[in-house]
């Protein structure tokens, strides 16, 4: 296929671009993708069984590799050399990017919880935020297929935060560890319920891929295709159609339009080249990420476009919302000293606790409109460049103490729903361009109490949950002082929404922008709401649907 | 009644009086290697004089730090670099950290200390790396590694490296059990020597001797499903239920 001979283009090779690159190169269209990083090939560069030592600074984390040396993100992290992003004075915001093939779904962490109809009709309920433009029972079948092609083990739970999968497309959850169980009890007594997680790692063999061999951490990456990322799944299957090329390091800058306003291309900057070269397109998909689909559309400001591309709304950059995140852990003194053996697992949260208060919010008992859950961090780990423990002197006694603490902290991680807010959103820096010429993205963030107040509450649940368990834990720390920044849980969503009219939202729920046809978003930018589920499964879902949608659309001469 | 590790101070003279009188060279003098990463040498005495009674004789001196790149935000996973940048400590601040080392965590029953697994190199990496942790931590070790030398000069009159077994363990008992018994003077070298710690104990439980005596059992690969607790596991747990008042409150799996 020559780079001229395809009908859809899209940006971005993540987890929206590479599935509605498999969705349409599987009924027959020819796609032509652009990826702003390098290629990247898990088979032969994911580090399996790696140890930390091999490692400089015991593979612990930096700036140069924020979530430490064997993190799979390439040439990214919270910064990306040579293209910064910028805050107003007030805000902290913090932007995680990667430039690969794949972007980000190479290091994920794989949780994959479906959002339900309580989520998907928050507005409705309690007048705050934005209705989704479709119902639950609308997506519940692409919700299978997406978790049957994807690949998601877990458990049918029955509880109201956590809907049903079809029969037979969860794969079957590994068995709970040691604090995790200890964990369940104490959530139990509490009246809280901890069950297993949702994860996109294969415990039975899919397609070309293997297992989970119950080895090296997810997000290092996965050489066997246990653990799901597009590098290993939908873009090797696109590319076996012969439907599909891909151009890498193709830094895209704007949309182009013609007179009448509607989308004719794309103009990109060949990074090994630093040659500015302009594609023609019949249809574009931007899934280059929420901030940078939007950052691309607000730099394609046109006559017929004077606020940014497809942004007759004022909506674009506007609603962006992050989960919630906040922390609290203790060691727990009944795990000092437990007996060993292999933690590993899938090497993430086998059990969790959901979101139980929906009642409660129904009838008014809490201070705060939206849900979270808790993660779970224990086990015995890999021993890395911190050893818990209260030590004092040496020798045997010193050993004695670090081996009593291994595996005996445990600590909850909260993840929330925000709801958006007008002082939180993303435009276009007037004085900052990055190394290809192209204007940065500025961001303005600040959270509301509808955030604060769930923080507190999740943090005394924590502390609650701690104590069950007979650990001693202090004074909690104030919400304030509590809440992760803006973007540092990297849910980043909602700026490009759909919604039921143009008026209030830039796509329809097709993740077709109302005012360019032929201009599709299908990342996490489309999101009208942010529910504290984790935001992959539903980025993935709604790009296969809206990709089958428009696929549907181009053979039927519609487009 | 125990001996107090303070005992052996001079109660008559501050700390401060005392190294004035034996007007001893110290920090950058009698630790080699300092003077290199400074840019204005001083010696102990004026670093001394600039430090408040309060804080002892914690040094002062001008610690300059890396300014170097780090590894970049792509290097090879699969063969890390085993020298990213040049690494720091002078041979007498190696041996300081190489016995402290091996009183922190000894050779014992056929089983590697911290010293034989390379624990010294590790602190060097650490202490040498450009990024702003690593940085804050090298400061901190400094100061520390030059507090022991001054320490042992205003003592016994020489660098802490030459003193007999005995009167080492002297000193590092003033600073190895945490602040709360301690004059105030003793807090910062007390502090920095906890950090030292945590990162000789995390180097230690990292190699594959270490790791295999706190008992990670991890990162191999299993064929089938992941069996999960062991029986010894789960006895344990329900005796963990059972005296946190849990046992019936115990998980039963859920849906199917």
């Amino acid at each position: 296929m020559s780079k001229a001979d395809y009908d859809v283009l899209i940006v971005g090779s993540g987890a929206g671009g590479a599935m509605a690159a498999y969705e349409l190169t599987k009924a027959g269209i020819k796609v032509l993708l652009l990826e702003a990083g390098r290629h990247y090939d898990p088979k032969t560069e994911t580090p399996m069984f790696k140890r930390n030592a091999d490692a400089p600074l015991m593979a612990s984390g930096n700036t140069d590799k924020d979530f430490g040396y064997y993190d799979a993100t390439v040439d990214g992290g919270w910064t990306v050399p040579d293209e910064p992003y910028t805050t107003d004075e007030d805000s902290e915001f913090l932007w995680w990017r990667a430039r690969m093939l794949g972007g980000r779904t190479n290091h994920w962490g794989r949780y994959s919880l479906r959002f339900s109809e309580h989520d998907f009709k928050g507005k409705s309920r309690d007048g705050l935020g934005a209705d989704w433009p479709f119902e639950y029972s609308d997506i519940a079948p692409w919700y299978d297929k997406t978790e049957a092609l994807v690949g998601v083990c877990g458990t049918n739970t029955g509880l109201d935060d956590m809907p049903d999968s079809a029969p037979d497309v969860l794969q079957p959850p590994p068995a709970p560890r040691v604090p995790e169980l200890l964990v369940a009890a104490a959530a139990n007594k509490l009246g809280l319920k901890a069950v297993p997680m949702h994860r996109a790692v294969l415990t039975r063999p899919k397609d070309d891929r293997a297992a989970c061999f119950y080895a090296t951490p997810c997000g290092h990456g996965c050489s066997i295709g246990a653990a799901f990322q597009t590098t290993t799944s939908l873009l090797p299957m696109a590319h076996k159609t012969g439907n599909l090329t891909v151009i890498t390091n193709a830094m895209v800058k704007q949309v182009t339009t013609d007179a009448n306003g509607q989308v004719t291309g794309v103009t990109y900057i060949d990074k090994t080249s630093s040659e500015q070269l302009t594609l023609p397109a019949r249809v574009v998909i931007l899934a280059a990420s929420a901030c940078e689909s939007a950052r691309i559309m607000l730099n394609s400001a046109s006559d017929s476009h004077p606020q940014g591309l497809a942004n007759s709304s004022g909506q674009l950059g506007k609603n962006l919302m992050d989960s919630t995140g906040a922390g609290l852990g203790a060691t727990i003194p009944a795990l000092r000293n437990r007996p060993r053996y292999n933690e590993d697992g899938h090497t993430a949260n086998h059990l969790f606790i959901p979101w139980w208060g929906h009642k409660a919010q129904e009838n008014g008992e809490l201070n705060f409109p939206r849900g979270y859950h808790f993660e779970i961090g224990s086990g015995f780990r890999e021993p890395g460049a911190w050893v818990s423990g209260d030590f004092k002197g040496y020798g045997k006694a010193l050993k004695d103490e670090a081996k009593a603490n291994y595996g005996a902290f445990v600590y909850f991680a909260l993840r929330g729903e925000m709801l958006p807010n007008p002082d939180c959103y993303m435009d276009i820096d007037p004085d900052v361009t990055d190394k290809w010429g192209i204007p940065v993205a500025r961001f303005h963030w600040k959270w509301s109490e509808h955030e604060l107040n769930q923080v507190a509450h999740g943090l005394k649940t924590a502390k609650d949950l701690l104590q069950t368990m007979g650990a001693t834990v202090g004074d909690l720390p104030s919400p304030e002082q509590a809440i992760a920044k803006g973007g540092q849980i990297i849910h980043e969503v909602g700026t490009t929404r759909m919604g039921e009219s143009k008026e209030d939202s830039v796509t329809n729920q097709w993740g077709q922008t109302w005012d360019c046809p032929n201009l599709f978003v299908m990342d996490g930018g489309v999101f009208a709401s942010n529910p504290h589920k984790n935001c992959t499964l539903t980025i993935l879902t709604l790009a296969m649907r809206n990709a089958n949608w428009l696929a549907n659309q181009l053979h039927k001469g519609a487009l | 009644m125990s001996l107090s590790p303070f005992a052996s101070r001079l109660p008559q003279m501050t700390r401060r009086e005392s190294l004035k009188l034996f007007g001893l060279m110290v920090a950058g003098a009698a630790v080699p290697g300092l003077a290199a990463c400074t840019s204005t040498p001083e010696t102990g005495t004026a670093a001394l004089q600039n430090a408040t009674p309060q804080a002892g004789h914690w040094p002062t001196t001008d610690i300059q730090p890396i300014v170097l790149k780090g590894y970049g935000k792509d290097p090879n996973l699969i063969i890390p670099p085993t020298s990213p940048w040049p690494k720091t400590l002078s041979e007498a601040q190696l041996q300081l950290v190489a016995r402290i080392s091996n009183v922190l965590v000894p050779a014992e029953n056929g089983q590697p200390g911290a010293l034989e697994i390379g624990a010294p190199h590790v602190v060097d990496e650490w202490i040498s790396a450009p990024y702003s942790g690593q940085q804050r931590d090298r400061d901190t070790i400094l100061r520390l590694l030059i507090w022991l030398d001054d320490e042992a000069i205003l003592l016994h009159s020489e660098p802490f490296s030459a003193l007999d077994n005995a009167r080492q363990m002297v000193i590092l008992n003033t600073i190895a059990f945490g602040t709360e018994d301690a004059p105030v003077e003793f807090h910062p070298p007390a502090q920095a020597f906890n950090r030292l710690r945590t990162l000789i104990l995390a180097a230690y439980f990292c190699s594959v001797p270490g790791s295999k005596e706190i008992g990670y059992m991890g990162n191999v690969a299993i064929a089938g499903d992941y069996p999960g607790p062991t029986k010894e596991a789960m006895d344990h747990l329900d005796d963990v239920l059972a005296s946190l008042g849990l046992a019936e409150y115990a998980y039963t799996p859920v849906g199917g």
